[in-house]
C-alpha cells in the first residue's frame, strides 16, 4: 500500500508489542530488540527494490487514487531519488541505533514501548520523505514528532528528560501547528494540498502578502525541527537529556527531516525567482552557525557541546539550500549523509563513556582514553571528521558547499562559513586533547572497554567515515542524483498532472 | 450569510491568542491548552475555506484533514499531560519558570 519499505516498518510496529508480550511469557527479554532490528533490516532490504523501481519509471513513482477526477484532492505518495536518498540514511541510522540500544538500554524498563516508538519514529520519517502532498506530509510529520517527544522523555524517573521533553514538545508542536496554519492559507488560495497542483497554481499567481505569510510560517514551522537559529533552543536540552541512542537518532536524522521538508517545500512550491527567499535563508544560516559555535565553545557537558555542533552543521545544510545551484544542493545533501554518520558515531561513543562512567561532564571525563582506548580512538576519528580533517568525510561535503558558494559569487557568506569551520576545528581538537593527551583527573576503578555489540556499531560507522572520505565518488553520485531530482520540478509535476491529462 | 473574512479574522485572532499564551504563560497545562487553541485556529481556517470555495458544495479534503488534525491534537495533549504529571511528581510545581535547572 505504502511501498514495501514502509509497509514492512508498519508491520513490525504492529507486531512488536505482541512479540514483547510473548517474550515476557517465555522469559526472553531480548526478544523485542532483536525483532525491531530484524524489522529495520527487512525494510532496508526492500530499499534496493524500490530504487530499481524508481529508476525503471524514469526517476519517479507516484501512488494515488485510480480515479482521475479525484487527483487534485486525493492524497498521494511521490517517490523520487531525493526520497530514496533520505530513506536510505534514515533506515541505516535507525538500524545502527536499534542494535546499539540492545546493550545500552538493557537495565531500563518499558523496552517494548521503546523499540515500538523507535520503529514509529523512523517510519514517520520515511513517510515524510515519501509524501506527495501536504496532507500526507503533515500526518507522517506528526507521527515522527509525537513519538520522538515520548522517546526524549523516556527515562521518566529523572528530572532532566522530563523537563527537556516538555520543552521539546511545546516548541516542536508549536512549529508543526504553524505549518498547519500555513497549509490552511495555501489551501484557501489554491483549493488543493497536492504539491504538484500547488506548484503549478502558485507559479501562475502573482505575489501577494498572503503567499509571503505562508512562506514565512512554513520556514518558521519546519525551522523549529531543523533548528534554525532563533528556534534551536530545544535542541541542546533534548539531545543532552535523551538516552544516547536517541540523541544519535535526533541529531542524525530527526533534524534532517526538517531540512528535507524545507528543501522539498521551498524548491517545489515557492520558486526562488518569484519569492526571493535565498538571501533571507542565507542570513538565517550564517546566524545559526555563529550561535551554534559560540554556544558550543562554552559548554562543559559533552552532549550539549555535540548538540550545539549539530546546530552549526544544520547551518551549513541550510546555507547549501540557499545557494540552490545543483552543485550546492549536492554538497548539502552529501553533508546531510556525512553529518548523520559522524554525529551518530560521536553520540554513540559518548553513550559508551556514559554507560561505563555515568557522567557527561568534560572535566570528569578527562583522560578517559587511557581506560577506553578503542572507543576514544573511534571518537577521535569522528571528531576529526566533524572538524573537516582532509581525507575524512566531513571535509568532502564542506568543501563542496564552499566551492558552490564561491561559484555563485557569494564571497562574504562563504568566507563566514569558512570562519565557522575553523571555529569548530578548535573545539573538536580541544575534545581530542582532553580525552587522549591530558592526565586523568578521576580515578576510574573498573572502567573497561565498551561492550562488543556497541563497539561493532561504532567501528562500522567509523569505517564509513573513512571510506566516504577516501572514496567519495559513488556517494557523491548518489547525492547528485538526489539533488537533480530535487531541482527537476517539471518531472515532479508531470508525474501527477501529466498522468491525468 | 456571514462573509468569509469574519471567519479568517476569528481564526487569526485565535492563533495570535494561542501564540501569546505560549510566550507569556507559565503554567504547564495552560501551555498545552494554548497549543490546542492554535490547532483550533488552523482547523477553523480549513473548514471556512472548504465551505466558501464553491457555493453549495463542501470540499471534502479539508474535512478529512481537520478530523485527523483534531486526533493529532489529542495525541499531543495526551503526551503533554503525561509529561506534566511526571513533572509534578518531580518538582511539586507546574510553573515552568521554576523548572530552571535547565534554562527554560
Amino acid at each position: 500500500m505504502f511501498t514495501f519499505a514502509l509497509d514492512a516498518l508498519f508491520f513490525f510496529i504492529v507486531i512488536t508489542p505482541l512479540v514483547g508480550l510473548l517474550g515476557r511469557k517465555i522469559g526472553f527479554r531480548r526478544f523485542p530488540p532483536i525483532f525491531a532490528t530484524v524489522g529495520f533490516m527487512v525494510s532496508l532490504a526492500f530499499l534496493p527494490l524500490l530504487y530499481n523501481q524508481v529508476l525503471d519509471n524514469g526517476g519517479i513513482i507516484m501512488i494515488t487514487s485510480e480515479l482521475l477526477f479525484m487527483r487534485p484532492i486525493a492524497v498521494c505518495l511521490e517517490i523520487d531519488m531525493l526520497s530514496i536518498f533520505m530513506t536510505a540514511i534514515f533506515l541505516f541510522i535507525g538500524l545502527m541505533t536499534c542494535i546499539y540500544s540492545i546493550r545500552f538500554m538493557e537495565h531500563d524498563t518499558g523496552l517494548v514501548e521503546y523499540y515500538t516508538l523507535l520503529l514509529i519514529t523512523v517510519a514517520g520519517m520515511v513517510g515524510v520523505s515519501f509524501a506527495g502532498d501536504f496532507f500526507t506530509l503533515f500526518i507522517f510529520w506528526e507521527i515522527m514528532c509525537i513519538s520522538s517527544y515520548a522517546l526524549v522523555a523516556f527515562r521518566k524517573g529523572k528530572w532532566e528528560p522530563i523537563e527537556a521533553g516538555f520543552k521539546y514538545l511545546i516548541m516542536g508542536s508549536a512549529g508543526s501547528i504553524t505549518v498547519l496554519y500555513a497549509m490552511s492559507l495555501l489551501y484557501g488560495m489554491t483549493g488543493t494540498l497536492n504539491f504538484a497542483y500547488l506548484s503549478t497554481t502558485l507559479s501562475s499567481t502573482s505575489n501577494n502578502i498572503w503567499l509571503y505569510l505562508a512562506l514565512t510560517l512554513i520556514i518558521v514551522g519546519f525551522g523549529v525541527v531543523a533548528s534554525i537559529a532563533p528556534f534551536h533552543t530545544w535542541l541542546p536540552d533534548a539531545h543532552a537529556a535523551a538516552p544516547s541512542p536517541i540523541s544519535a537518532l535526533l541529531s542524525g536524522i530527526v533534524i534532517k527531516t526538517g531540512a528535507y521538508a524545507l528543501i522539498r517545500c521551498l524548491l517545489l512550491l515557492f520558486i526562488p525567482e518569484q519569492f526571493a527567499w535565498q538571501s533571507v535563508l542565507a542570513i538565517f544560516a550564517i546566524f545559526t552557525m555563529f550561535v551554534g559555535n559560540f554556544m558550543a565553545l562554552l559548554q562543559k557537558d559533552i552532549k550539549r557541546l555535540l548538540a550545539f555542533s549539530s546546530v552549526v552543521n544544520m547551518g551549513y545544510i541550510i546555507f547549501a539550500l540557499s545557494i540552490r545551484t545543483e552543485q550546492g544542493l549536492t554538497g548539502g545533501l552529501f553533508h546531510i549523509m556525512n553529518h548523520a554518520v559522524i554525529k551518530a558515531l560521536l553520540f554513540l561513543c559518548v553513550g559508551s563513556f556514559i554507560y561505563r562512567t555515568e557522567t557527561r561532564n568534560l572535566e570528569k571525563l578527562t583522560g578517559i582514553g587511557r581506560k577506553m582506548p578503542v572507543t576514544t580512538a573511534l571518537f577521535a576519528i569522528g571528531a576529526l571528521a566533524a572538524a573537516g580533517f582532509p581525507g575524512l568525510n566531513g571535509f568532502m561535503s564542506e568543501i563542496m558547499i564552499v566551492i558552490a558558494g564561491i561559484d555563485v559569487g557569494w564571497y562574504i557568506p562563504t568566507a563566514l562559513m569558512l570562519l565557522n569551520i575553523l571555529f569548530s576545528v578548535a573545539y573538536y581538537l580541544l575534545l581530542i586533547h582532553t580525552f587522549i593527551i591530558k592526565k586523568p583527573t578521576m580515578n576510574y576503578e573498573g572502567v573497561k572497554e565498551s561492550p562488543k555489540s556497541m563497539l561493532v556499531i561504532m567501528v562500522i560507522l567509523a569505517t564509513l567515515c573513512v571510506v566516504i572520505g577516501v572514496y567519495p565518488a559513488p556517494f557523491i553520485n548518489f547525492a547528485n542524483a538526489a539533488a537533480k531530482a530535487a531541482l527537476n520540478i517539471q518531472a515532479y509535476i508531470e508525474a501527477v498532472i501529466g498522468a491525468s491529462m | 450569510m456571514i462573509p468569509l473574512t469574519y471567519y479568517l479574522a476569528c481564526s487569526a485572532a485565535l492563533f495570535i491568542i494561542g501564540l501569546y499564551c505560549l510566550i507569556a504563560k507559565r503554567n504547564m497545562v495552560r501551555l498545552l491548552i494554548s497549543l490546542e487553541i492554535m490547532i483550533s485556529a488552523a482547523n477553523i481556517n480549513f473548514i471556512a475555506f472548504s465551505t466558501y470555495a464553491v457555493s453549495g458544495f463542501m470540499h471534502p479534503l479539508a474535512h478529512a484533514l481537520v478530523i485527523l488534525s483534531i486526533a493529532i491534537g489529542g495525541c499531543i495533549l495526551a503526551i503533554g499531560l503525561a509529561i506534566t504529571l511526571h513533572a509534578y511528581k518531580h518538582f511539586k510545581t507546574l510553573d515552568v519558570k521554576k523548572l530552571k535547572r535547565i534554562r527554560w
